[in-house]
């Protein structure tokens, strides 16, 4: 399970998160809301290690047991790959235009787990079936797919690696509808079957409080409340969550 | 599709070859007295009455300049460049001996600008604030600042002067039976300050495509889910080198002109120094012969630096260019 | 940002001083620059010369300051010819646009596959060179670059606003022109003139230096490179480290000024 304790970030004295502390419990869906410029995608960062060079980060965070942040940069990284996988929100820009599907998906899943290609292939191609995504994708390069398609593409990564954590930084935000609750019954699909707990960062309350198990709603660079996902909808404590709920509902 | 973008480059190509070719001719034209004794120079003076006026006839001189154009082109399309003022030699012969000297000359030191430019630029791109960073941008300044010839000049007087080590000028000792060797020592300096002269600028470049894409979106998610650095690198290179490419397409043409001078410098027999004396000496037929040759080089450099592109590039190969 | 153009007027100082020490030379000059003295040839610096004399005992010091002047006047002639040109042009280009903007982007694209040295060695031919004539010729066939980058600016500024209010109020053109395009085109301009300038330089030290620019006679430091070629080879090495000091000193100041003043550039990716 994933922990955060009293996470600060800050870069050039400005405070970008201050105090977070939650947790993702193990094998749930956790989502955590809040509008731009509330330090969700710093907290990512944090937890991903993937904060620019002149960050200054305080607190712990925990992954069973382990603080990563008292790591030394290989053995976090090898912590990461084995257990983390992460899907971003703009899929369309997450893959490199010049290089076919194919080889860029190999990198993203089975190569991470050394894997040869024809293990890849064969084992892919059974994922690509699920998601109903044809074969021929593989042959294609970014530019010609998609947004829905290419988040999905991300996602039968994350299916392909079974990480125990997955984050996923506002998946939705650039789909339309349709692929939009594609994508989420996915990700249900991924945390039923397999287990793995997830981590969904959106600003979409609504889609928080019908997927998720619990909610941790972010302000400003703190949080402000967390609690099972029925609480926050029925009865919000903080004025800010009460307010969001209000809009919403 | 890709049929229809060569096609469209080589009409391009075909234009600029007419546009250089009008250059030309107006050149000749341009000439003190009239074209005819210009193609026969200094004889000129001892053709008498009758054979002037068979020249005009057969230059077409009498008729309207549309009409000179067409036959000089006519003439030069089936390799008829006229004869050299100086020389007397057709002007073709003397183009086709020199071109291959340009060619080795310039088409090593491309070789080396792009192993070393792609080289540096990559590395001094991938790791910003270093040594090589900051040297590289340091360098790349320095270098296109300095007159390449001077830095030829600086190389002369300590490997050839003072050293003794290579040979200052021309192409082959007139001693020994030439080959290869001899050949490539000769090569050493004039490389050495075109490379020179020309890395900086090129690395530079690439170094600054480098680090748009060290911050690019999908660099970002590659970093964050722990894909290989191999990977990422290159990707990065591919995604850098097209950009790159276009910019060497459009510098080549002053490429060849650097070489102009340090062929001049280090009389290495090549088209450039052959543009430079017919100046001087104001052999016109070959001067135009001259141009008509290093334009339709040019073109030809940036058709294949276009092929490589269709390669490299897949928006063009699957046909979805701007 | 400010930090970099805080370094450029450290730049801006240095090409001024060079400016005007070239503009003075007359003044500043010690010998005349073209006063012979065979009895003191190939002189290295002395207090007398500060720079040493050349082949003919001419003092190189003073052929250094008034042949800056001949090459940046040079320099200087053709930039403002080339930009005028390539103004023109480019914004006749960008603003009419459709066919007539097609046929004249033909035609640049063939102008700049040819090596700009060779038009102008072409043409050097033709013209007896003086100094006129050549800068002339440089501003004549400089203009390329200007063109286009002043045609995508104009392709970009015509879609504004205030351009559209000023062509629907029906501004005669060369009020738009001038009013309002020029004003808004001058940080892209402005970088491209200053390396036109550098190029210059560049193409005047090269083409003296091979014999067929300047006259031999007239120093520039393009001519004085030239002699120095020959007297290098015999030990003389004042002659031709100065002229090369020099020139090399105004392209960094110019590169310098121009680097700092630089956006983004443009690029074109996959």
């Amino acid at each position: 399970m994933l922990k955060l304790k009293n996470v600060s970030v800050s870069i050039n004295n400005k405070n970008l998160i201050q105090h977070i502390s939650f947790t993702a419990p193990e094998h749930k869906i956790t989502a955590v809301i809040g509008e731009s410029g509330s330090g969700k995608s710093t907290t990512i960062s944090a937890i991903l290690g993937i904060l620019p060079a002149q960050a200054d980060i305080q607190g712990e965070i925990f992954w069973q047991d382990s603080n990563v942040l008292a790591m030394s940069s290989k053995e976090r990284s090898t912590v990461g790959k084995t257990n983390f996988f992460t899907i971003f929100q703009d899929a369309a820009n997450s893959f490199s235009p010049t290089t076919k599907m194919r080889k860029q998906l190999y990198m993203f899943s089975g190569q991470r787990l050394g894997h040869k290609e024809e293990l890849f292939l064969s084992k892919m191609s059974l994922i690509f079936k699920d998601l109903d995504l044809s074969e021929d994708i593989l042959q294609r390069y970014p530019f010609e797919l998609s947004g829905g398609m290419l988040q999905r593409c991300m996602l039968a990564c994350a299916f392909y690696n079974e990480p125990a954590l997955l984050i996923a930084d506002e998946p939705t935000s650039a789909l339309d509808m349709l692929h939009q609750q594609e994508f989420i019954k996915l990700l249900k699909n991924l945390n039923n079957r397999l287990g793995t707990t997830i981590l969904l960062i959106t600003h979409d309350l609504e889609m928080a409080v019908s997927t998720a198990h619990s909610i941790v709603v972010m302000k400003s660079g703190e949080v402000v409340e967390t609690g099972q996902a029925s609480e926050i909808f029925e009865a919000p404590k903080h004025p800010y969550t009460k307010r969001l709920v209000a809009n919403h509902f | 599709m890709i049929a229809k973008w060569l096609g469209k480059r080589l009409i391009m190509g075909t234009l600029v070859l007419i546009i250089v070719s009008f250059l030309s001719f107006f050149i000749l034209q341009a000439a003190p007295g009239n074209p005819a004794t210009a193609y026969y120079g200094g004889n000129a003076q001892t053709l008498t009455a009758a054979e002037q006026e068979r020249i005009e006839k057969a230059f077409g001189l009498d008729k309207p300049i549309i009409y000179q154009y067409g036959t000089w082109l006519h003439e030069a399309v089936q390799g008829n460049l006229g004869y050299s003022a100086k020389e007397g030699r057709p002007v073709l012969t003397i183009l086709l001996e020199r071109l291959p000297n340009t060619l080795q000359l310039v088409g090593i030191t491309l070789f080396i600008v792009a192993l070393t430019s792609i080289w540096l630029g990559l590395y001094a791109g991938l790791n910003e604030g270093t040594l090589l960073d900051r040297g590289l941008s340091i360098f790349s300044v320095a270098s296109s600042a300095v007159p390449p010839f001077w830095i030829g000049i600086v190389l002369i007087i300590v490997f050839s002067v003072q050293l003794g080590w290579l040979p200052s000028s021309g192409m082959n000792d007139i001693r020994g039976d030439g080959g290869l060797i001899d050949r490539m020592r000769h090569l050493v300096l004039p490389v050495i300050v075109l490379v020179v002269s020309h890395t900086g600028i090129f690395a530079r470049f690439l170094q600054d495509c480098v680090k748009v894409e060290n911050s690019s979106y999908y660099v970002q998610v590659a970093r964050a889910n722990g894909v290989a650095h191999r990977e990422i690198r290159s990707a990065i290179l591919r995604n850098s080198i097209i950009p790159y490419l276009n910019y060497v397409g459009v510098t080549i043409p002053s490429f060849f002109g650097g070489s102009i001078v340090v062929e001049s410098l280090f009389g290495w027999s090549g088209l450039g120094q052959l543009l430079v004396k017919s100046v001087m000496v104001k052999d016109f037929p070959v001067l135009m012969g001259g141009i008509l040759i290093i334009g339709v080089v040019v073109i030809l450099c940036l058709f294949i630096i276009d092929i490589i592109m269709i390669v490299l590039n897949p928006k063009l190969k699957r046909g979805a260019w701007q | 940002m400010r930090k970099q153009r805080k370094i450029s007027i450290f730049w801006l100082v240095i090409l001024c001083i060079i400016f005007t020490v070239t503009i003075f030379s007359s003044f500043l000059a010690p010998y005349e620059p073209n006063a012979m003295n065979m009895n003191h040839t190939y002189e290295a610096p002395t207090p007398t010369h500060i720079l040493g004399t050349d082949q003919l005992g001419r003092d190189v010091l003073s052929r250094l300051l008034v042949g800056g002047q001949v090459t940046l006047l040079i320099a200087i002639v053709s930039v403002v010819i080339s930009s005028l040109i390539g103004i023109l042009y480019g914004g006749i280009s960008g603003y009419f646009g459709g066919a007539v903007d097609a046929v004249m982007m033909r035609i640049l694209e063939a102008l700049l596959t040819i090596p700009s040295l060779v038009i102008v060695l072409a043409f050097q031919a033709i013209l007896q060179g003086n100094v006129w004539s050549m800068a002339l010729i440089m501003g004549a066939t400089g203009w390329f670059v200007t063109a286009r980058i002043v045609r995508s600016e104009f392709i970009r500024l015509k879609e504004s606003e205030f351009v559209q209010m000023a062509i629907m109020f029906r501004t005669p053109i060369w009020k738009i022109f001038v009013g309002h395009l020029l004003r808004n085109i001058y940080p892209a301009i402005f970088i491209v003139i200053l390396f036109n300038f550098a190029g210059a330089i560049f193409t005047e030290v090269s083409l003296s230096f091979l014999g067929i620019g300047v006259p031999p006679a007239t120093p520039s430091w393009g001519t004085m490179l030239n002699s120095a070629q020959n007297n290098l080879l015999i030990g003389a090495w004042w002659i031709g480290l100065f002229p090369g000091i020099l020139i090399f000193v105004t392209i960094l100041c110019v590169q310098m000024i121009g680097g700092a003043f630089k956006q983004g550039g443009e690029r074109s990716h996959a």
